[in-house]
């Protein structure tokens, strides 16, 4: 009887002790980022920049009165020599807890990038146990880093979500920017035969009204954030940016391209035809020819017509082998830019060293020392594209040949 | 030895949950760099002969525990020596996988929880489930390895769904033979696959002793393919430079799964693997110790064995390394060389060849 009462006595103890957890933090002690800004000052300190959302003040929670009236977030900024003093430090200004987990986007300045690098940054983001491989990297163009994230934005309120689903978009949809996230760039930067590319972002229009909630009562904000071009880095820093054709050309030769558009002259009529590009495939392969290595890119795109400002016959199937084969030359003049810019670069953003590690792994523990600087820009490149049109949209030929027998 | 009794497919689940534990969340041989997963299987190809010795001992000496055939091989002083350096041998083990365990949950998990709370927790788990005896422990396997079992699967298929597999990262294939098999017999024969010696202590429990090779045969080839699969899968997510430089690749990979955009951050599959296989291999390095020292000073009563132990166990894990680094260092280069090859290899095969010479005698 008396081991009963032990028992019980016992278990209710337990039972006070263990309905916590030991390293517990309540919700509404927690700030929590959903951006993270990294630049550097004159001094070489790092400047961090927090964007923490505003629980209350994001529309759909119950608070719901209050949005709009306050903005979805707040940041606050401090210094440090290193990231983690930086982080630590900003509990000086903030009265919450950092929690990084939600931490979705890392953006980094420009001029970090350029002069310093990413490499010494990236490691306590790699290191942390709450920040996340998946979190996605940009770099801004032209403004700061800290600037960049204090903008606000209209569709989705929290402006760390617009810049993501801009960014998932715009990849999705134009092809000129890449998604990349924490992960894929440490991958690509310790790789010997492959070099990361990192989206960038710049702000249009006025940086000071973009920061106060004035921006989100009119139609036309007075700025907005843009996804613009491809930076690429060669050991950690970076060295180059790729815009329009080159940077598409290069999503092409990775094979990420999802859809796009693309557009030819035909018979004197400029970008009269546009196709979109509705799936794709890129095969890269490395054999070694004469001696030498060679890459050997296939691309196979299928999509429909969607613009014809031309009267032509669309219903004949050899004027569509036609425009078939003038939109694969568009594609692979494209291509051929973006390498010939990687090439003089001596930027390796294909990976084209690592197809060669993979199918010839003797040749390349030759060449891997000097791959970018050497081998790569020697390389030989040949590209082949074939792109099929498989649908011409809900109309077979265009207007325009009625209204050429209306003049007549 | 206790009056208990278990089957043969008991004692094929403890040895999968047994094998599988803290090794699904390592990066087993991956010195062989993106030949990880040929290593792994290499070394489970491999293993099954040291099995198959481990198997030939016993039946020299049918339903008695090495303990005590040691000493009928040896004579009694050198018997008994050899089976106090084992018991001490499956105390260690134990106290380093339960390091491993706490180290890895305090790691990413719980940064502010001392690592003795966490050990001292999962002691006490172990040391109930000892007291407790063999047929609780294999009960008890057989209930987890479903739930193992179904986490390891989901686990593969939302990194599947996920479409996060890039299987050129697995290329070339053997590119460095040399490398390969060095790995193959310098780290990852002995830890797994070679651990498995301390079922010598619990094949004598069997009821039908016959099934011990076909369970053994067949628990090795499971655990060794799910192995090998799991640092491919790491391999081909991750790439061979992050899978090297991660303690915890598996975490890693978790960590990539995004399916859907809601079904993401699922550290906490990572975190029930830990602790189901984990509990699993402390429980039966320490119920092996508790046996043999039972044996060894002819104890009458083997269960109540089990708390002191589990405190020596304890207190070992907490000053067997000051650092994680120390600890992961010691299990790579000192122990598998220094330690687990006398115990596993030389040990076994000589006294195999004593049991082997005498029975020709007679």
């Amino acid at each position: 009887m008396n081991f009963k009462w032990i028992i019980s006595c016992f278990m209710i103890i337990c039972l006070t002790l263990l309905s916590g957890c030991w390293s517990s933090k309540e919700l509404t002690d927690l700030g929590i980022i959903s951006a993270y800004a990294l630049d550097k000052n004159e001094d070489g300190e790092y400047v961090g920049t927090f964007q923490i959302i505003n629980p209350m003040n994001v529309p759909g929670s119950l608070q719901g009165g209050a949005s709009g009236q306050r903005p979805a977030v707040t940041t606050f900024t401090e210094t440090g020599v290193n990231p983690t003093e930086l982080s630590n430090r900003a509990s000086r200004k903030i009265s919450r807890d950092l929690y990084y987990s939600h931490t979705s986007l890392l953006v980094i300045s420009e001029e970090l990038a350029r002069d310093e690098g990413l490499s010494a940054i990236l490691d306590s983001m790699e290191r942390a146990l709450e920040f996340r491989a998946t979190a996605k990297v940009v770099i801004t163009r032209g403004i700061k880093a800290g600037d960049f994230i204090k903008v606000l934005t209209g569709i989705d309120q929290i402006p760390a979500e617009n810049v993501l689903k801009t960014l998932d978009s715009t990849e999705k949809l134009y092809g000129e920017n890449i998604n990349t996230n924490l992960q894929e760039f440490i991958q690509s930067l310790t790789s010997t035969g492959k070099e990361p590319l990192v989206s960038g972002f710049s702000l249009l229009g006025d940086m000071e009204k973009g920061k106060t909630m004035e921006q989100l009562h009119s139609t036309d904000f007075d700025a907005i954030l843009e996804a613009n071009g491809l930076a690429v880095f060669k050991e950690g820093k970076l060295v180059n940016w790729l815009d329009g054709e080159k940077a598409r050309g290069t999503m092409w030769g990775l094979n990420r391209i999802h859809e796009t558009p693309v557009s030819i002259d035909w018979e004197n009529h400029k970008k009269a035809i546009a196709y979109r590009v509705i799936r794709q495939k890129t095969d890269v392969s490395a054999q070694m020819k004469d001696g030498k290595p060679a890459i050997s890119i296939t691309i196979r795109a299928e999509g429909d017509l969607r613009t014809v400002a031309v009267p032509v016959d669309v219903t004949d199937p050899h004027v569509l082998l036609a425009i078939e084969k003038a939109l694969g030359q568009e594609i692979k003049k494209e291509v051929e830019a973006a390498v010939q810019e990687a090439k003089e670069n001596k930027t390796d953003v294909f990976g084209f060293g690592e197809k060669l590690h993979q199918s010839e792994p003797d040749v390349w523990k030759k060449l891997e020392q000097e791959w970018q600087d050497v081998s790569f820009p020697e390389l030989d490149v040949d590209i082949t594209v074939e792109a099929f049109i498989r649908r011409t949209g809900v109309r077979n030929n265009p207007y325009l040949f009625d209204l050429e027998k209306k003049s007549d | 030895m206790e009056k208990a009794r278990i089957s043969a497919s008991q004692l094929f689940v403890l040895i999968v949950l047994f094998q599988l534990s803290n090794s699904f969340l390592l990066s087993l041989g991956i010195n062989g760099k993106q030949d990880a997963w040929l290593i792994i299987l290499i070394a489970m190809a491999i293993s099954m002969v040291l099995f198959f010795v481990y198997y030939a001992l016993y039946q020299y000496h049918p339903g008695i525990l090495p303990t005590e055939y040691i000493e009928e091989l040896i004579g009694k002083l050198l018997g008994r020596t050899l089976a106090f350096l084992y018991i001490l041998y499956f105390i260690t083990i134990a106290s380093r996988v339960l390091r491993d365990i706490g180290e890895t949950l305090v790691t990413f998990a719980y940064p502010e929880t001392p690592l003795f709370v966490m050990n001292a927790l999962m002691i006490f788990v172990v040391v109930y489930t000892v007291y407790k005896g063999i047929e609780n422990i294999a009960r008890t396997g057989e209930l987890l390895v479903v739930i193992m079992f179904l986490l390891i699967l989901s686990i593969f298929l939302l990194v599947v769904l996920t479409g996060l597999i890039d299987t050129s990262n697995l290329q070339p294939v053997l590119e460095n033979p040399s490398t390969v098999m060095k790995t193959v017999f310098t780290e990852t024969l002995y830890v797994p696959f070679g651990e498995i010696i301390i079922f010598t202590m619990i094949f004598s429990y069997l009821t039908q002793p016959k099934k011990v090779i076909k369970a053994g045969v067949l628990a090795i080839s499971v655990t060794g393919v799910i192995l090998a699969i799991t640092m491919a899968l790491n391999i081909s997510v991750l790439g061979v430079m992050l899978t090297s430089r991660s303690y915890f690749p598996m975490l890693t990979t978790i960590q990539s799964i995004e399916v859907g955009e809601f079904l993401e951050r699922l550290d906490v599959f990572f975190i029930l693997v830990l602790v189901i296989g984990g509990f699993f291999k402390v429980t039966v390095y320490t119920y092996g110790a508790v046996i043999g020292t039972a044996s060894l000073f002819k104890f009458k009563e083997p269960s109540k064995l089990a708390y002191p132990l589990g405190i020596v166990i304890l207190i070992l894990s907490m000053i067997i390394a000051s650092s994680y680094a120390e600890h992961i260092q010691e299990g790579l280069k000192v122990f598998p060389l220094y330690v687990h090859i006398p115990f596993q290899v030389i040990i076994p095969v000589s006294l195999l060849l004593i049991a082997f010479v005498k029975n020709r005698k007679k």
